[in-house]
């Protein structure tokens, strides 16, 4: 089955394969300190130029790399109010358990709905590809949970008007 | 060619470095310590660690041992610096006054071993050298040069010229010579009459952090690479640079090695080594991968890159 998704979230993968050359770089500001740099964003040479892949409006995905550290911020598709919301609990759910997922950011990047942080200790405690697979089937799954959650909303919804409207028969 | 034998001495390996004649391997498996393993070639023998280096408080950045010496240096993060020498049974560690205020990257032996350079990230390069009457190592260090982090630095062979690679994205060379600890035949080069920290040339063809610089072995070939997927040859003669640079299809290089005068050998993101030759009129090319990369893939459990290349005294690199 030929997924329409595929050719944005290929694009995504090898941008990411690209960006993820991280190295462990200690601070040049604060002594004895090794932070990511693309939180800090002190020095502007040691950032690289961010890139912002779209699907459409609703979609994008917004990769900012520094030398020891790559923020990938995802903006989920939410075609009406009931996928905004239900996009808006399930990852703040997410995000709250942010630890258990490592490389997962607590608070999402401004204009977008949830945020990875990768540092160099990342990749060097796990393999590059399996971290690209994660993030990259993460997209993929949101997607259709959030769907699947819409139907099973919709569903429950019929079924408690259908029970409230039959006494009135 | 596949690898000869492969050894699982460390989740991850930070630096690494051989003995003069190949029987040991120091490394540091990313964290404080430096572990020195016995190592053979054979393909199924079993390396074992005989030593156990312990000073530093923080991940060791750059080691290298001085063949003629025998004398390790390792530079950390913790801004600190060890000279360490082997007594009797055990290793002992010299304290040097590196009087950095950052993280100290990498550290490289002179030709002749009477002196250590340091790159940090405070942005200036280290010349650590011995003071007999004190007994300690001393530094003096090049200000005011670099606008970045110095990631690598490498000795010319006439011991009194240095080249840096920094994330300012270029590449500079240096004169090191110190009054009192080189001798005044060595002042006598083909860059002409200089001073220390004198800034002979730099290089910026490259548009993307630079690391792993590297001289050849006779000193006219300088090698670097840059983040931007690209390798850096420069044809030095005095002191005009004329570099070429070669693009690459594949991720970023980490480190360049050179075999020969005409031979180099280039590892990075990829994990695997790429082979560049260079023909009579002095124009690289990348020759081949040195390595299946399925192969590489397979075997590299958890890392990301190939961080360092070294090679001992065997070559004529180190003679």
């Amino acid at each position: 089955m030929a997924n329409p998704l595929r050719p944005y979230l290929t694009c995504i993968r090898n941008t990411l394969t690209a960006a993820m050359c991280l190295q462990n770089f200690p601070c040049q500001d604060v002594e004895r300190h090794n932070k990511p740099e693309v939180e800090f964003k002190t020095n502007a040479e040691l950032l690289l130029n961010p890139v912002l892949i779209c699907r459409n409006e609703a979609e994008k995905c917004l990769i900012e790399t520094s030398i020891n550290s790559l923020r990938v911020s995802i903006k989920v598709k939410q075609a009406d109010d009931l996928e905004n919301i239900l996009a808006k609990k399930f990852l703040r759910f997410l995000s709250m358990r942010a630890e258990s997922f490592q490389v997962l950011r607590r608070k999402p990047v401004q204009g977008y709905d949830i945020s990875f942080l990768i540092t160099n200790y990342h990749c060097e405690e796990m393999n590059k590809h399996k971290l690209i697979d994660f993030v990259v089937q993460f997209m993929e799954d949101i997607d259709k949970e959030i769907s699947e959650l819409k139907l099973s909303v919709n569903t429950r919804g019929r079924l408690v008007a259908t029970e409230f409207l039959r006494q009135f028969i | 060619m596949a690898a000869v034998a492969s050894h699982q001495l460390a989740a991850c390996i930070t630096c690494h470095v051989w003995n003069a004649d190949l029987s040991m391997v120091a490394i540091c498996p990313n964290n404080n310590e430096v572990h020195i393993y016995k190592a053979t070639p054979a393909r199924d023998s079993v390396w074992e660690k005989v030593y156990t280096l312990q000073q530093h408080d923080q991940l060791i950045s750059g080691i290298d041992w001085g063949p003629i010496s025998n004398k390790i240096v390792t530079a950390s993060h913790d801004r600190n610096s060890y000279v360490w020498t082997f007594e009797g049974e055990a290793w002992n560690p010299t304290l040097v006054i590196l009087r950095l205020n950052r993280a100290a990257i990498s550290v490289k032996w002179s030709p002749k071993e009477n002196k250590f350079a340091v790159g940090s990230g405070a942005k200036v390069v280290c010349i650590c050298y011995y003071e007999t009457e004190n007994n300690w190592w001393v530094s003096k260090i090049i200000r005011k040069k670099h606008s970045s982090t110095v990631t690598n630095v490498s000795w010319h062979p006439n011991n009194v010229v240095l080249a840096t690679t920094s994330t300012d994205c270029k590449c500079r060379v240096f004169s090191v010579y110190i009054k009192g600890v080189d001798s005044r035949g060595d002042a006598n080069t083909s860059f002409g009459e200089m001073k220390f920290g004198e800034q002979l040339f730099e290089v910026c063809d490259v548009f993307g952090w630079t690391f792993g610089v590297k001289w050849s072995p006779t000193g006219s070939m300088l090698a670097y690479v840059g983040h931007n997927s690209t390798i850096c040859f420069v044809r030095v003669l005095g002191r005009t640079a004329t570099p070429q640079v070669v693009t690459l299809q594949g991720l970023p290089l980490r480190d360049v090695l050179f075999l020969s005068e005409n031979r180099l050998v280039a590892g990075g993101f990829d994990c695997y080594p790429l082979l560049f030759l260079g023909d009579n009129k002095g124009t690289w090319k990348l020759a081949r991968c040195l390595d299946e990369h399925k192969q590489v893939v397979r075997h590299v459990k958890s890392g990301s890159q190939v961080c360092s290349l070294t090679i001992s005294c065997s070559s004529p690199y180190r003679k």
